[in-house]
């Protein structure tokens, strides 16, 4: 999109869908090599004579971290196209604490459940219908109680990096979480023997490693730290990171044009119009330019959607206000075309598609005009939230 | 597969884990998960019994919005072949066993009462905290998001705070 590879971008095709087959099967794979199908082994770590898994997850978060930044840094990955966890101080910090109650207390993690489960243990798999439980259970009592629904939206920085937080730049911040690792296993490897002439060792731990590995970990360690610090220092702090729309079809739009939702700005992106061209009532054409314009005129929360040829775009445009609500309408005015404008009724439908030629028909009529065009339905249509001016806007990014 | 073999050396099986996870940003923009999976199970359920319910949740809406099928995501089908992964990961290597893990003063049933508890609780806060393990200590933890390292934190210490309560059942 702006000529860095990654991340791939894939849309939501198959293609992007079986990349997970390959990764989620590699992820399942090396759970199980580190041991964490075994409850007992992931809850030694909270009697410390066992730390793989702290050793394994901070082994994969430095390689991964690392791996990132410098990409990023030379300029291979845009972070910018990435969805990154955003930041909800309450219910990551309560969730967090109750997640860590549960591990405990099972044994086992959401993730390690299932490699749990899948290599014959029962207490996995009875972990993971709980976590069914659970899950249900919070979905019930979040829309029942609304202190709930305020702890879980509530403290929301949006999407926010440690360096951005703490003001430093990212290389320093990576090579403080290198160097604080490797210090922590260090510390790792000499509690857990403390502790192991104790408990003793859970069956098939390898053979703890001796002195030369460590070193030649520590050695490796601080030379990728090196290459870090050479490589990202010059790299920025991520810029505001893009927004992923999500889609609305051409009949839900229809509809709420229709129903005059409040709130709503359609946006006509396409570059070309033919003759003739009905476009979408309401909708502004703008170019890419001219919709930062008109966005900045808008209340945050607004509902953007978002109207392109054909394709579906993934991602809202960089540089674009990022808290309002975008939509793309998919497939494009394409399938504005095919599904509102001229629907085509089926010989024999189905009773599905009956329904939906049900919801077309006086859709087709009041958007392009055919039959049963009727003086108010041909009223112009709705809502252009723009100017208001009593509510500021709010500053970009988050 | 006579003998179960030993697993491996942390720092390897987290070296992998590390670039399977690398592997991830780049090719999916977005990092590993597993609560994902029942989460979206959930909201499909949900949406079939009770659509209208389901779209106005404030939680399970988001998986719906806009006749969005739950079920048609990445993480979906990340999970199925992380099941894939760790069963063949523990046939090769002789270490798939039918069993309940549990410490030697702990009966298997309340062992197994213990793993549905905890499950219950995991599940709860893994919808409050917009994830889990996998999705916001590991993932979100390499991206250096904040509310993750919170999470992180947040987890290590609920877990060594309540190891005294439940140490029956493992040591």
């Amino acid at each position: 999109m702006n000529g860095v590879p990654f991340p791939l971008t894939f849309g939501s095709g198959e293609t992007f869908l079986l990349t997970a087959i390959v990764l989620g099967f590699l992820f399942g794979l090396a759970l199980e090599r580190g041991g964490f199908a075994n409850a007992r082994k992931l809850a030694a770590q909270f009697y410390l004579y066992d730390m793989t898994v702290f050793k394994v997850m901070f082994t994969a978060i430095l390689v991964a971290m690392v791996g990132l930044y410098t990409l990023a840094g030379v300029g291979l990955v845009d972070l910018g196209r990435m969805w990154i966890n955003p930041t909800y101080l309450w219910g990551q910090a309560i969730g967090g604490f109750l997640l860590g109650i549960g591990f405990i207390t099972s044994g086992l993690c959401p993730g390690t459940s299932l490699v749990s489960a899948a290599s014959g243990r029962l207490d996995g798999l009875v972990t993971f219908l709980g976590i069914f439980v659970g899950t249900f259970v919070f979905a019930v009592a979040v829309d029942v109680f609304p202190w709930l629904d305020r702890l879980y939206e509530g403290a929301s920085l949006g999407v926010s990096t440690l360096p951005t937080v703490l003001g430093l730049p990212v290389a320093l911040v990576v090579l403080a979480v290198v160097v604080m690792a490797g210090l922590a296993f260090v510390g790792a490897e000499k509690v857990e023997r403390i502790f192991q002439a104790r408990y003793g060792t859970i069956d098939l731990t390898p053979e703890p490693t001796r002195r030369t590995p460590r070193i030649k970990f520590a050695l490796a360690g601080s030379l990728v730290g090196v290459v870090v610090v050479s490589l990202a220092w010059k790299a920025t702090p991520p810029a505001p990171p893009a927004v992923r729309p999500t889609s609305i079809a051409p009949l839900t739009l229809a509809e709420q044009l229709i129903a005059r939702t409040p709130d709503l700005l359609v946006l006509d992106l396409r570059t070309a119009r033919p003759d003739g061209d009905m476009g979408i009532p309401g909708a502004v054409a703008v170019d890419s330019a001219g919709a930062v314009e008109l966005l900045g005129r808008t209340n945050a929360g607004v509902r953007v959607v978002l109207v392109t040829a054909d394709s579906t775009p993934g991602m809202v445009p960089a540089g674009w206000p990022a808290d309002r609500h975008y939509l793309v309408l998919a497939g494009g005015y394409s399938a504005w075309t095919t599904e509102v404008l001229t629907p085509v009724e089926p010989a024999d439908a189905s009773l599905a598609e009956q329904g939906r030629v049900a919801r077309q028909r006086p859709l087709a009529a009041f958007f392009s005009g055919a039959a049963v065009q009727s003086a108010s339905a041909a009223a112009p249509p709705p809502v252009l939230p723009v100017g208001g001016g009593a509510k500021k806007k709010r500053a970009g990014g988050c | 597969m006579s003998q179960p073999k030993p697993y491996w050396n942390p720092y390897a099986a987290g070296v992998l884990l590390g670039l399977v996870l690398l592997a991830t940003f780049l090719v999916a923009g977005q990092g590993l998960g597993a609560s994902a999976f029942p989460k979206r199970t959930i909201a499909f359920v949900a949406h079939e019994v009770a659509p209208a319910w389901t779209d106005a949740n404030p939680e399970l809406s988001a998986y719906t919005a806009d006749g969005a099928n739950p079920l048609r995501h990445w993480l979906v089908i990340e999970v199925i072949a992380v099941l894939l992964g760790g069963f063949l990961g523990a046939v090769i290597s002789g270490r798939f066993k039918p069993t309940v893990e549990r410490g030697p003063n702990i009966s298997v049933r309340r062992r197994l009462v213990f793993a549905f508890s905890g499950g219950i609780i995991m599940g709860f806060a893994a919808a409050l905290a917009r994830g889990c393990t996998s999705g916001q200590a590991l993932s979100g933890g390499a991206m250096l998001a904040t509310g993750s390292w919170i999470f992180m934190m947040a987890v290590f210490a609920g877990g060594y705070a309540f190891a005294y309560v439940v140490r029956r059942q493992w040591i």
